[in-house]
Order: C-alpha cells, then structure tokens, then sequence
C-alpha cells in the first residue's frame, strides 16, 4: 500500500460547485481521497480480531489512565471510604502493610499507600513511558537509517556497524549500566532516555532495507531526472513509503517499552516510588514487603497483569497493523 | 572481519560509558570510600594510568582490557572484578544452557506442527499462547511460578542454587539439590522465550512448504511426514541457527531477571547487586564479559550458516 498507488480516483466524482467550508477543489478532492482511504483501511482492521482485541484492551486503559481520579472517587462512593485515596496518601494508621479489606481493597504497601489507587494511576506513567520512549527510539532509528540508506558508501557502512554493536548487545544488561552510570537521580526522564538509547537499531535496519529497495524505484529516478532535491525526495517520496512501516513496528516497540520500564523499576532503577507508581516499582515494593511469603497476593497478581494486559494490546494491534500496512504478509 | 569491528565498537563503548562519561571518570575504577587511605587510591590512579591525557587513557584502557584486568571489586575488597564475575558465570551457563536447549527444541516442536496444521486449533492456540508469554514480564513469571510451586505447593525451593553454600559436590544428593533449585528459574526462562522460536520456526516452515522442491516430494509419492522430515524441516530450520544466536541477547535479559527473582547467583544477580553497591569494576566486567560472549555466539551462528547453507557466503 504506497502513497503513489491510489493518487488517482477510480471514478472521478463530479465537481461539486464551490468548495465546502470555503476550501478549495482541490483540497476537498484531497480530503475525500484521505478519507477514503481511512474507511477502507478501518474495514480492513475491523475484520481482524487480533487488532479489534489489542484496540479494546487499550481503550480499557486508556479511559484508566485519564480518568483515574474520577475512578478512584466512584471506588469511594461504592465502598462508602472516608475519600479516595491518591497514589500517595498515607491511609493507614498502624501496621503499614495490612492485607485486603473493604476500605482497601488490594490492601496497603510498605509505604501505608493504597494498592488500589497506585494500580490504577500507576497505568499513566507506563503509557507515558512507552509512549515517549518509543518515539525517542523510533526517531532515531530513522534517522539513522533515513540517512545510512540514503547516503551509501562509507557513511552507510559507519553508521551500520555502530547499528550493530546496537543490536546485538543484550538489552537489559546495557540498560542496567547506562541507567547506572548517567548522571542524576532516578527519574521517569532518564528511563526514557534509557529505553530510548537502547531500542533503536532494529527501526534503523528496517528503515534502510527499505529505503535503498526505494532508491531503485523508477518514481525516484523519475523525480530525481526532473530535477527534485534529496531533500525534496526524502519528504514527498521516501518518508510516506516508510511511514507505514515504521508505524506499525513502532507500535510494538511500545510494548517492549512498557517491558523494558517495568523491568528497570524492578531493579530499582525506575523512579523514585514515593514520587512515582509504576507497576514495576509496585512489584518491587512487594518484594520488599515479603508479599509472596505473607501471602498478599494480590500485591504481586495486579500489577503484573496490568502489565501483561497492556503489553499484549499494543502487541495485537502491532500485529495486526502489520499485516494491514505490509501486503505481503497478507494471508497467502 | 565485522565481529572484529563489532567488538572493537565495544570496547570503545565501554571506555566511553565507565571513563569518560559526565561525573567523576575516577568512580569507575578508584572507591570512593572516604575511609580508604588516599595512598591506595593514588596507587590505583597511576596505575590505570587516569591522570593521563584521554587518548593514552584509552590505550592504557585497552591494554588492561586484553588481560581482563578491570580491576578490584569495591566490596570484595582484592578480589579481581573478571575473577568474581567468572565465578558467577558458572551459574549463569548452568541456567541458560538447559533453557536454551528446552525452548529451541519446544519452540521448534510447536512451530513445526502449528506450520503443519496450519489455521487449525493448534495453530491459533499456540499463537494466543506465544504472544500471552511473550507480553509477560519474565520477572514477574518468575515471582507467579514461587506463588504457586514454592510457597503454596512446596515442591520446589525459591531461593540460591544449592541448599547449603554455593559450591557443588560430587555427590547424588548435592545434585539433586541442583536440580531442584534450577526447575523453577529454567521453567520461567524457558516458557518466557519459546514465543520467539515458535513463532519464526512456524513462519520459515510456512515459507518452504510453497517451494517447487516441497511438491516435487510430493509428487514422487512421499507421505506428509516424509516430506516434513526430510525436506520441509531441514530446510526451515536453517534460519533458525541465525536467530538462535540474536535471541541470546533476551535469552540473557530473560536470565538476569530470573536470577534476581530467585537469588541466583548467577552474573545477572551479581550485576544487580553490583548497581545497588555501586561496585563499577564488578559491573563494567559483567557487562563486557557477557558482550563478548553474545558476539562470539553471533559469529559462530554465522559461521555454522556458511557450513551448513553453501548459498550463504562469508560477508
């Protein structure tokens, strides 16, 4: 599915007289083709279960991340608590840890804060995370092999022996020392940066594969032999080749940047949990809180499948976009 | 020629992360324990040559480097960091050895029959069940599997390698005691992992199966098995020797999770705990070491791919 396939209609419809909303012909020929095209894409994806499913999870936790407060108040309402509880209230008033009960329905931590209330804000910064995260790793990764295809020659070769070193260290280990190493507390900026860092040299070797299958392309040659700059090339005829592409595999890189953000936080190198709740950080509190051997089960339970559930929408979806944006996975 | 590069690219990312990184380059290699005598860091500084301008440094770097000199460990005060980190290492090639080879047979075994049955329940099965473990994290996997086997079933220990110590004896029990420690932590790193396996041995099998060689099999009168076996397998699972070799970078992320999890005193749990000290000659040492050994790994894929697939030529 190119950008260049469907630049003429099958059946031009007649003009209708003055543009509407005061756009031009044109414009609203353009419009109508955009829109086309997104209904035909949409029917595509609606007869695809996987990416049907990966859409409901995630609008499951979407409507968990925006609307956690107001989540959290109809909790109270319905168990008739005192408040609702933030993910950083101290609720109890002896014991810190204390197991299930009506008033906390997942029970208390380490810290005497509401398991509740942490699951339910805790799904902010693990979008947020594997959101901007992806589009650090997924920008460079463009951009280096936006440039290591288009350039060639020794540049190309540089750029792709460093992409190497990249791809072939194992991820985890190289996030622990970087997250170790670069300087400043524990911060959701320098998780990203990590995951970041660490995620984009997959996208970079996609990205140049196919760009140099573009470069043989005659619309390419054609457009060069009209006179069209480089970078007049990259914006009109490269970059709406390769968007696709990389969209449908950025959407599974934020899966494994949701991954990547619980595992830091699990080794404690995530934030600080008294300023941020991640579930991974939760996970780690409930190590710390012998929550296995005291039997505080749901302390382990949510979180992680909070984390499964997330994971495994974006990775229906990227799935499934997949075979929408790349025919030749199309069921033969 | 390009694993030389590679490894080359590595050792320079090395000095630049642990040397030249903002902060102070000396925290890598002198501790900075105000309780050490002054006359003990100098001795340390000289020796590793950090006064020098940064090109030396990196020349010194690299000299130590080749005779895996990383230094002292800070909290195991004179014992060499390469010398602790190779002791762990043992428990890691322990854990990931027996892992590998259950997820590459398994995962192969479910791809070839998902491929075989294609689109049937099988198939659909076996994807949902991929893709359910690959979106779990493997610590959290690993912390389910104690919930369940060690604190609720008591069949199997959740914690260490061995009951007492962490030395191995010639003896029927001591390895029993083994096995019993390594059957949680292999579950979690195996299960975690076959996704990967099943899922390209499924895709590459599907791939060979639309082959003019596969219907000439065929058309000589050799059953579906004999076809599988002979010509369609052998085929598919070329690909596979590559694949192994990149999946041994998350196969390794997988292992240091698990070792947390279970204090297993493996590289990965040593890692960790070198992080939480702070001990960077510990951590620069792992973190080297196990590049290493995935590039290596890397190379002897591509070398088995020349030997095995004479299309394939050295690149």
């Amino acid at each position: 599915m190119t950008a260049h396939s469907s630049g003429r209609p099958s059946n031009p419809t007649p003009a209708s007289g003055t543009g509407r909303f005061g756009l031009s012909e044109p414009t609203v020929e353009k419009l109508r083709l955009y829109r086309k095209k997104s209904l035909q894409i949409w029917r595509i994806f609606r007869g695809n279960w996987m990416g049907m499913m990966g859409l409901l999870i995630l609008l499951f936790f979407i409507v968990m991340a925006v609307f956690a407060a107001q989540l959290m108040w109809l909790f109270s309402v319905i168990g008739g608590w005192d408040y609702a509880y933030g993910p950083f209230d101290r609720v109890t008033t002896t014991a810190l840890v204390t197991p299930p009960s009506p008033e906390h329905w997942l029970g208390t931590d380490i810290r005497g804060y509401d398991i509740l209330a942490r699951l339910i804000y805790g799904t902010r910064v693990s979008l947020e995370v594997g959101l901007v995260a992806t589009v650090v790793s997924m920008g460079l990764g463009s951009l280096v092999g936006l440039l290591s295809g288009f350039w060639g020659g020794w540049k190309d070769e540089v750029l792709m022996r460093i992409t190497d070193v990249f791809l072939v260290l194992p991820w985890l280990v190289f996030m622990i020392v970087l997250a170790t190493l670069i300087p400043g507390g524990p911060s959701v900026g320098k998780v990203i940066l990590v995951i970041g860092i660490t995620g984009w040299s997959s996208t970079a070797r996609i990205v140049r594969a196919q760009v140099l299958s573009l470069k043989e392309r005659t619309f390419i040659e054609r457009a060069k032999a009209i006179g069209a700059g480089d970078y007049y090339i990259v914006r009109k005829h490269v970059f709406p080749n390769v968007f696709p592409l990389v969209f449908a595999n950025s959407i599974l890189t934020i899966a494994l940047s949701i991954l990547s953000e619980s595992t830091l936080s699990f080794i404690k190198l995530g934030p600080d949990p008294t300023q941020v709740v991640t579930w991974g950080n939760m996970l780690q509190d409930a190590v710390e809180g012998y929550a296995i051997r005291n039997e505080l089960y749901m302390w382990v339970l949510m979180p992680g499948l909070c984390i499964v559930f997330v994971v495994l929408g974006f990775t229906f979806l990227g799935y499934a976009l997949d075979e929408i944006f790349n025919p030749k996975l199309r069921k033969r | 020629m390009n694993s030389l590069i590679t490894i080359l690219l590595v050792l320079i990312l090395n000095f630049l992360l642990f040397r030249v990184m903002p902060g102070n380059p000396l925290h890598s290699i002198v501790p900075q324990d105000p309780q050490i005598p002054e006359a003990y860091k100098q001795k340390l500084i000289d020796k590793y040559g950090l006064d020098d301008p940064l090109y030396v440094q990196f020349f010194t770097y690299a000299w130590s480097t080749i005779h895996l000199d990383f230094g002292d460990s800070f909290v195991y005060s004179g014992t060499p960091a390469m010398e602790y980190v190779l002791e762990k290492m043992k428990w890691t090639l322990i854990l990931t050895g027996i892992s590998s080879v259950l997820m590459i047979v398994i995962g192969m075994f479910i791809g070839i029959i998902a491929a075989w049955r294609r689109g049937g329940a099988f198939d659909t099965g076996s994807l949902a069940f991929s893709l359910f473990f690959y979106a779990m994290p493997t610590f959290w996997f690993a912390m389910m599997l104690i919930v369940v086997f060690s604190t609720e079933l008591r069949w199997f220990p959740s914690n260490s390698a061995l009951s007492f110590g962490d030395t191995l004896e010639p003896t029927w029990a001591s390895f029993v005691d083994l096995v019993k420690h390594l059957v949680l932590p292999a579950t979690s790193l195996t299960i975690g992992s076959i996704a990967a396996f099943s899922l390209i041995m499924r895709g590459s099998l599907i791939d060979v199966m639309t082959e003019e060689y596969i219907t000439t099999a065929r058309a000589k009168g050799l059953t579906e098995g004999q076809v599988l076996k002979r010509h369609a397998v052998p085929n598919a699972a070329l690909p596979m020797v590559a694949l192994i070799a990149i999946d041994l970078a998350f196969v390794v992320g997988g292992a240091f999770q698990t070792e947390v999890v279970f204090n297993y005193p493996g590289v990965g749990y040593a890692t960790v705990e070198a992080t939480y000290d702070r001990d960077y000659p510990i951590l620069q040492a792992a973190f080297f070491l196990v590049a290493i050994v995935v590039i290596a790994a890397n190379l002897l894929a591509d070398l088995l791919m020349v030997y095995l697939d004479p299309r394939v030529k050295m690149g």
